[in-house]
């Protein structure tokens, strides 16, 4: 029996969240990084801390490379995000994004932006959505171009159970997937079942 | 009990005060603050700047960079970050740590803040400057450290060339490269001859420099792609990939002539020393690592065996070693 984080109708509730989140996370990105943006509607899982590796290389085509950004945020509700980027994702993005300088470097910055922009408009559009206000850490590059099971090699999440968002990100003709994980701090659940609940009871 | 500061006034104070620089622009990248911390390293007051567009008053800022940096926390009314690990500052500050030296300008964080105005849309960008160079340093350090450590573990100490672990490894590897392109790869295994006599006649103060002399007359044989490294106490080992045994034959008698030619000054007396060399080739049938240098030791041994200061060649097709020695007589 797995212990649940969230019932039914408040996993349906921030599916709905999300979903307008990403709405205007697309729009933003589209301005930003002045190029065709589509982001496809999140998927939105509850899995077990240990095995997420499995459950992104399900997602993920075998024996490919990733690299990860961690992000912290805090507020009401806390926690830490960490998006994976397929290794031919981030060359994709490298190349239609890369304006000048020393390309290693470029990249990563490249990756760190993006993935704060994804962060903070999903996390921000759910935070707005459930009327409370969040910070926001600088985002860190976790690791690049490692086996995807190496990624929270040494980092092991404190949490038993994370939310899986996953989201399918294209620019023009190209499209590489991205999985954001959000791991709440289980002090948190709490604040953000009742807020899912506030906002059930509001509309 | 009446407090004679308003907290206002208090915060004021404490962000023109702040070690960290503070500065805003408008919408229009008019720059609206700009405290005493970027005053101090900029060398330009709050008067001459505030006002000014952010380009007009520092050109040399990556323009289409920055724009696109602050239009995106305008557009998505979220906050933006810059880290001194990809892009090491935005303002060319001088750090003032004359004697740490190493980094010549002051290593930032950034965070971009937005402001929201009573329209609910952004009304000026917040830009927060933290000196990272501390940090910096330290990383640098820490890198520095790391790749000494990483070196030395590869190396061996009294010679400079590859060590015993770094060799099986570079071995291991070169054999499988080898195998899964079917390219060809030599392998020489090189013993000092009468290494006791020297050890004998000189103390180990003279055996050390022989071996340090022989180490620096292989490496100074071999090609760059070629691995030297000390096998046990006088042998050494040389890995040649993409060279057949014909080609290791010449570089085995090459540095076997060497070394014969090549006396060691010890404490004013000259040792002669020569060397023996057996040399196996990878062949069309791959070995393995263990196999290939069993094979090049027995050619050694053979010319030992022969009289040393000699190379001999194992044939990888079952041919006794004796059918392909050769060697100076002298």
């Amino acid at each position: 029996m797995t212990l649940e984080i969230l019932n039914a109708d408040q996993k349906d509730a921030l599916q709905e969240i999300s979903n307008i989140a990403m709405g205007t996370a697309a729009a933003g990105l589209a301005k930003v990084l002045e190029s065709f943006v589509r982001l496809s509607v999140p998927r939105i899982t509850i899995v077990e801390t240990s095995r997420i590796a499995d459950r992104l290389a399900a997602s993920l085509p075998p024996h490919r490379e990733v690299s990860a950004v961690r992000q912290a945020f805090y507020g009401p509700v806390e926690g830490e995000v960490v998006v994976v980027f397929g290794e031919d994702g981030c060359n994709e993005l490298a190349d239609l994004l890369a304006h000048d300088g020393d390309a290693g470097a470029v990249k990563e910055e490249l990756l760190l932006d993006v993935s704060n922009i994804l962060i903070g408009a999903c996390i921000n559009g759910i935070a707005h959505q459930l009327a409370t206000e969040l910070s926001f850490s600088p985002p860190e590059i976790l690791c690049t171009a490692v086996p995807l099971e190496q990624v929270f090699a040494g980092h092991q999440p404190t949490c038993e159970q994370a939310l899986l968002i996953e989201i399918d990100f294209s620019m023009e003709a190209r499209s590489f997937a991205c999985h954001m994980l959000t791991f709440l701090a289980p002090d948190s659940f709490g604040e953000l079942r009742s807020s899912l609940s506030r906002f059930l009871e509001s509309i | 009990m009446s407090s004679v500061l308003n907290a206002a006034d208090l915060l004021h104070f404490v962000a023109s005060r702040i070690e960290v620089g503070i500065l805003a622009v408008d919408r229009e990248m008019r720059i609206v603050v700009w405290n005493r911390f970027l005053e101090a390293h900029s060398g330009q007051s709050a008067k001459d700047v505030v006002g000014r567009l952010l380009f007009d008053a520092f050109p040399e800022l990556p323009r289409a960079w920055l724009e696109r940096k602050i239009k995106g926390v305008i557009v998505l009314k979220n906050f933006a970050f810059t880290s001194w690990r990809q892009r090491p500052y935005l303002f060319k500050f001088r750090h003032h740590r004359p004697i740490t030296g190493g980094i010549d300008v002051m290593r930032q964080d950034c965070t971009f803040l937005p402001v929201m105005g009573a329209d609910g849309e952004v009304s000026a960008v917040c830009i927060t400057i933290l000196d990272a160079t501390e940090t910096c340093l330290y990383q640098k350090k820490l890198e520095d450290a790391l790749a000494i450590i990483a070196e030395q573990s590869v190396r061996d100490p009294l010679t400079g060339v590859y060590n015993r672990r770094k060799l099986d490894e570079q071995l291991r590897s070169e054999v499988s490269r080898a195998a899964r392109y079917e390219r060809p790869l030599s392998l020489i295994m090189l013993d000092i001859d009468h290494f006791k006599r020297v050890n004998d006649g000189f103390g180990h103060p003279g055996g050390d420099e022989v071996i340090r002399h022989v180490a620096k007359l292989v490496s100074a044989c071999v090609r760059d792609s070629d691995a030297v490294g000390r096998y046990g106490g006088e042998e050494f080992v040389i890995i040649l990939p993409e060279v057949p045994a014909a080609g290791a034959l010449v570089v085995a008698e090459r540095i076997r002539a060497c070394v014969a030619a090549s006396p060691v000054i010890f404490k004013q007396t000259s040792i002669a020393v020569t060397v023996s060399l057996g040399v196996a080739e990878n062949g069309k049938s791959s070995r393995s690592p263990e196999t290939l240098l069993g094979e090049a030791d027995e050619a050694l041994y053979a010319s030992k065996e022969n009289g040393r200061n000699r190379v001999t060649l194992r044939q990888p097709a079952r041919q006794t070693p004796r059918d392909a020695t050769s060697g100076s007589e002298c």
